[in-house]
């Protein structure tokens, strides 16, 4: 259908230029001989030429020549020696051919100029196209600003009800905890004779519930107030820092036979506070869970300090993990060992994870069960001096 | 122990007020412990006002504050006493459930002598009142001015 639209009107619009051709060359004809025989003379040229140069202009180049050579015939037959007869003689010849070049070359010229225009038109058409185009592109472009204008108010006003849970949870939450825990103990003073061993240890329960519950909530409250938190970042000695989670662990390690490696650390660019909980959670967690190995072996170093991230790794020679739950090793209050074997809320790699994330880095681990197991984080940035 | 200074308790949770009087009572610290139980009856108290309007004058040697209260809220209290020249004195101690950080930055700005997060293991909370209460009515000097039992 599109194409028919498109071809009819070519075809008949072609038609109407020869028609044009011939309707030009035959007024113009009409014209010179009206004029001829009012006596005015010689006006014959200047009207083929003006005949050939409006079919050139509006019929093209073909139409142009058909009005060409209808010109140089009707010029022939009745203005060149011998009148009304096709043939010319000697003598008007000269003139004929001086006509006939002169018509070719206004015929040639005027069909270069449509060319040209033609030219123009389309750059032109072109231009408007990819002006609009743009428009139009500008136009998704402020829509999509708006529409992340909004996206940006959504979030600061759901942080803000993050932040508003978060306080609440901290006030109201623990209140009823902390009177669980208060109520309880007292009436473990209160009865401690009159209770038989069953009923005491139903008590010491609820007790060490409530406190666990403390605890997590606490350790909950921590985790988040990280993901609130802004970051200070300077460069930080990252060997100081740990050496400062060690002391932090220093109970824990106390009386164990531990060997320590330490390779070497760069100064790196992040939030000091942030990174040593980082350290002191990873070195903790390694001394944690090699608690059952007579000789234990920790390694904190890193990889191609040159590049341009850092990677730490923290190897140990524990209890690992079975590589199938590595994915869940990250995870709020995820815990791959029962709290009877080592305790523990499951925050501390989810707090882990939240720093690094928050640098830009990425955390990742690797483990056998009973071989040990490797934890990395990168940083990106570049190294201090 | 010579004297005992009086302790001013603002605590809205009726389980709270009976749990820090039991710590301070296993001390022999909560005879002088008055309680109020929202932000407005703390202000009328220190102030003479309202139902305290006949109580012999006199602050008390030291203020523990919750700051989740009804009515004015445990801040607007604190920044009202250090804003006011009869009572800006009385030393004001912090006694929250919370471990909000800005509640922290924003009490200390207004001068609070101490700040505490109730702990949630009750030995540690009895600890923490016991101590509380032998330093502020015993141990401390309080401001000319306070009431004490000799």
């Amino acid at each position: 259908m599109e194409r028919w639209k498109v071809r009819f009107p070519r075809l008949v619009s072609t038609a109407e230029h020869y028609g044009l051709a011939v309707l030009s060359v035959s007024m113009a004809l009409s014209l010179a001989l009206l004029l001829q025989r009012l006596h005015f003379r010689d006006a014959e040229v200047p009207l083929f030429l003006f005949a050939i140069a409006i079919t050139a202009w509006y019929g093209g180049s073909r139409p142009a020549v058909l009005a060409l050579l209808l010109s140089c015939t009707s010029f022939d037959f009745y203005f060149a020696e011998p009148l009304h007869s096709l043939r010319v003689s000697r003598f008007a010849f000269p003139y004929f051919i001086a006509f006939a070049s002169f018509a070719a070359l206004v015929a040639w010229f005027s069909a270069v100029r449509r060319q040209v225009e033609r030219e123009l038109r389309q750059a032109r058409d072109r231009l408007e196209i990819e002006v609009a185009e743009r428009k139009l592109r500008e136009e998704e472009t402020r829509s999509l600003n708006e529409e992340l204008g909004k996206r940006t108010a959504e979030l600061e006003a759901s942080n803000k009800e993050l932040e508003a849970f978060a306080y609440s949870v901290s006030h109201d939450l623990r209140a009823p905890i902390r009177h669980v825990a208060g109520f309880t103990e007292l009436l473990q003073k209160s009865t401690a004779s009159a209770l038989n061993e069953k009923s005491q240890r139903y008590v010491t329960m609820i007790l060490e519930s409530a406190n666990r519950m403390g605890t997590l909530i606490d350790d909950l409250l921590a985790f988040s107030r990280i993901g609130r938190a802004e970051t200070h970042k300077t460069m930080v000695n990252l060997e100081q820092l740990v050496q400062e989670a060690l002391s932090e662990v220093r109970e824990e390690t106390n009386g164990r036979d531990i060997a320590w490696r330490f390779g070497i650390l760069p100064v790196w660019f992040g939030d000091r506070s942030m990174l040593r909980l980082v350290m002191v959670n990873l070195i903790s967690n390694a001394v944690k869970f090699t608690r059952t190995r007579p000789h234990a072996e920790i390694e904190v170093g890193s990889t191609d300090p040159a590049q341009e991230q850092l990677v730490v790794f923290i190897r140990d020679n524990g209890v690992g993990f079975d590589m199938k739950y590595a994915d869940k090793l990250f995870g709020v209050f995820q815990r791959l060992h029962g709290p009877e074997v080592f305790d523990g809320t499951g925050i501390g790699l989810a707090t882990v994870q939240r720093i690094i994330h928050r640098h830009g880095g990425r955390v990742w681990a690797e483990s056998q069960v009973d071989k040990g197991a490797t934890f990395y984080f990168s940083l990106p940035g570049t190294a201090g001096v | 122990m010579s004297t005992l200074g009086r302790i001013l308790m603002v605590e809205d949770d009726p389980k709270d007020v009976e749990l820090t009087l039991t710590a301070l009572e296993e001390y022999n610290l909560a005879n002088e412990v008055v309680v109020t139980r929202d932000g407005e009856e703390a202000l009328d108290y220190l102030n003479c006002r309202g139902k305290f309007a006949s109580r012999a004058d006199g602050n008390p040697a030291v203020l523990l504050l919750d700051l989740k209260l009804p009515k004015v809220d445990g801040l607007e209290v604190l920044r009202r006493i250090k804003s006011d020249e009869k009572l800006k004195t009385i030393p004001v101690v912090v006694l929250t459930s919370s471990h909000e950080e800005k509640d922290m930055v924003a009490s200390y700005r207004m001068g609070v002598n101490a700040y505490v997060v109730k702990p949630v293991e009750f030995h540690e909370f009895v600890n923490a009142v016991r101590e509380l209460g032998v330093f502020w009515a015993v141990i401390n000097q309080p401001p000319p001015g306070s009431i004490k039992r000799t």
